[in-house]
């Protein structure tokens, strides 16, 4: 077993009346590219900001890198490099000053890095950051995570305000980077195709809780959606059937696992299974934090968090 | 770098500033026609535009060095880099206070050269005469502490406009409790830059500055524990 990149036991963090993150167990493999998604204010960022010290949990604790993030901070800044979803930096310095500003907190920067990704994202290095596009603000933020030679990547919305092509080119440097270099990428995300495209492991967040937490393969093989049609289908949900939608004489399930056996027990009863789908991300995503479709009750705990793929 | 950083932050305010200190007083010697004024009245004028210089540029200075990273928003920025928050406070304060310090040369040294050239014998009204040392050393505490004190109040609150009144309230309130103390019942409580109890007044200025570091580091234990 990989040791973990990321762990969290029971992280919980209430500000005043808002429970913003509660009792999350997440589990990041070492190496691994982690999806992080969820709805705006899922709490996704309460989390991640509680990863790096920025914010102090209300219980619970965190380890990145098998350290403390209470008591050795500096340590854990020292492996690891941030994108902020605020994607400011200082207004009045260029590209190369931020990088040069960069370079003395790390001894393992790398100016190769910094060569080549400020070419391959076509940064303009000698513009001030305040007079650069959104786009290539955000590109400077993650050029100079890239540099840091970091074990631990943390890019809160990485791809926001980038535009198709290079979102798309910066994807692939990173999925390759990070599996040349072995580093671990814990990155959140509005864009599911992307995280479909490059994650290995996806966490899902909804009102402060996991509410899924595997690797990706194992979620988009055990997760259908089942058509039935009959007399008296079974209308309840189940820690198995995540949703049951009614529509005219059909019933839409939305199957969590053991997907064959739940068909084979529906045909057992008098339906007619008419259709076993399996399903992108976007779709599995959907269903699991949206709120209501008529005759579903749509709950939290799809797949505990850790039930599969990491014990 | 990041004390370069703290340099950029604030060259142009610190050059506005050391352009001031710098003028004022040819300036005042030219407006008064030179000699006969100045050998009047040169010492007093440049302790008073020295107070008033050094003063300004501590709560102004107190404000902007504490200010940028939360204006810019780049706290999280530079705060998941592998250094103690209490390391970016002080090094900025630093910064501050290096600037503040040459405001200070700068308008003493004009004055002087000024004071020199129209007044004849400047060692008689200089500066640095033994009588009106605390003339200028006076301000001079002040002004560090009132530094320390806004700097440290606009890193509390993380806002510039709040931490200044907060500094000027803070000291304009102080003062006025200690006249009333003082007028109501005769209790006489220390106040920057004057002697604390019967201490030399050296040691009293040295209190000061202390003091004024002892809030420094108040400011980097709230920040280092401070959730961003």
């Amino acid at each position: 077993m990989n040791p973990l990149a990321i762990r969290t036991d029971n992280l919980s963090k209430v500000y005043r009346d808002v429970h913003a993150v509660r009792d999350v167990d997440l589990h990041v493999p070492r190496g691994a590219i982690y999806g992080f998604l969820g709805r705006n204010g899922a709490g996704k960022t309460t989390t991640i900001k509680m990863l790096l010290g920025l914010a102090r949990p209300t219980s619970g604790f965190a380890r990145v890198l098998e350290m403390d993030t209470r008591t050795q901070r500096i340590a854990i800044f020292q492996r690891t490099a941030f994108v902020s979803e605020r994607k400011t930096l200082y207004p009045f310095l260029s590209p190369s000053d931020l990088v040069r500003f960069s370079r003395g907190f790390y001894p393992t920067w790398s100016d190769i890095a910094v060569e080549k990704y400020s070419r391959l994202l076509e940064i303009p290095m000698k513009r001030r950051f305040e007079s650069l596009s959104n786009g290539n603000q955000t590109k400077v933020l993650l050029l100079l995570a890239l540099s840091q030679g970091a074990d631990l990547l943390i890019l809160d919305e990485p791809t926001t305000a980038l535009d198709p092509v290079t979102a798309d080119e910066f994807l692939r440097v990173l999925a390759g980077d990070a599996m040349e270099r072995g580093c671990t990428v814990f990155f959140s995300s509005h864009q599911l195709e992307e995280v479909e495209r490059i994650a290995e492991y996806v966490g899902v967040m909804d009102r402060g809780k996991l509410l899924m937490e595997s690797r990706l393969d194992d979620i988009k093989s055990e997760f259908r959606l089942i058509i039935a049609t009959g007399n008296s289908l079974p209308m309840e949900t189940s820690s198995r059937v995540l949703s049951v939608a009614s529509d005219g004489c059909y019933c839409k399930y939305f199957v969590t696992r053991d997907a064959e056996d739940f068909a084979a027990e529906l045909t057992r009863d008098g339906a007619t299974v008419t259709q076993t789908a399996s399903l992108s991300l976007r779709e599995i995503f959907l269903h699991l934090v949206r709120k209501e479709p008529p005759c579903t009750s749509g709950n939290a705990g799809a797949i505990p968090a850790g039930s599969s793929s990491f014990s | 770098m990041y004390i370069w950083k703290c340099w950029r932050d604030t060259r142009w305010f610190f050059l506005v500033f050391v352009a001031i200190a710098a003028s004022v007083m040819p300036f005042a010697a030219f407006a008064n026609k030179g000699g006969p004024a100045i050998r009047s009245f040169g010492a007093m004028a440049l302790a008073e535009t020295f107070a008033t210089i050094v003063a300004a540029a501590a709560y102004a200075m107190g404000t902007i060095t504490a200010i940028q990273e939360f204006t810019d928003k780049t706290a999280h920025f530079l705060f998941t880099k592998p250094r103690s928050r209490a390391y970016f406070v002080w090094a900025s304060w630093i910064v501050g206070f290096g600037e503040l310090m040459i405001i200070a040369s700068v308008n003493l040294l004009s004055g002087w050269c000024v004071l020199a050239h129209y007044g004849g014998s400047p060692l008689e009204d200089f500066p640095l005469h033994p009588i009106n040392a605390q003339s200028y050393v006076g301000p001079l505490i002040y002004a560090i502490f009132a530094y320390a004190l806004t700097y440290s109040f606009t890193i509390l609150f993380r806002n510039g406009l709040k931490g200044l009144g907060a500094s000027l309230g803070v000291m304009a309130g102080f003062v006025g409790i200690a006249d009333a103390l003082d007028m109501r019942w005769h209790i006489q409580l220390p106040r920057p830059p004057g002697q604390i109890g019967g201490l030399p007044l050296a040691a009293s200025n040295v209190i000061w500055i202390i003091v004024a570091l002892l809030l420094i580091y108040g400011a980097a234990l709230a920040l280092e524990r401070a959730e961003i």
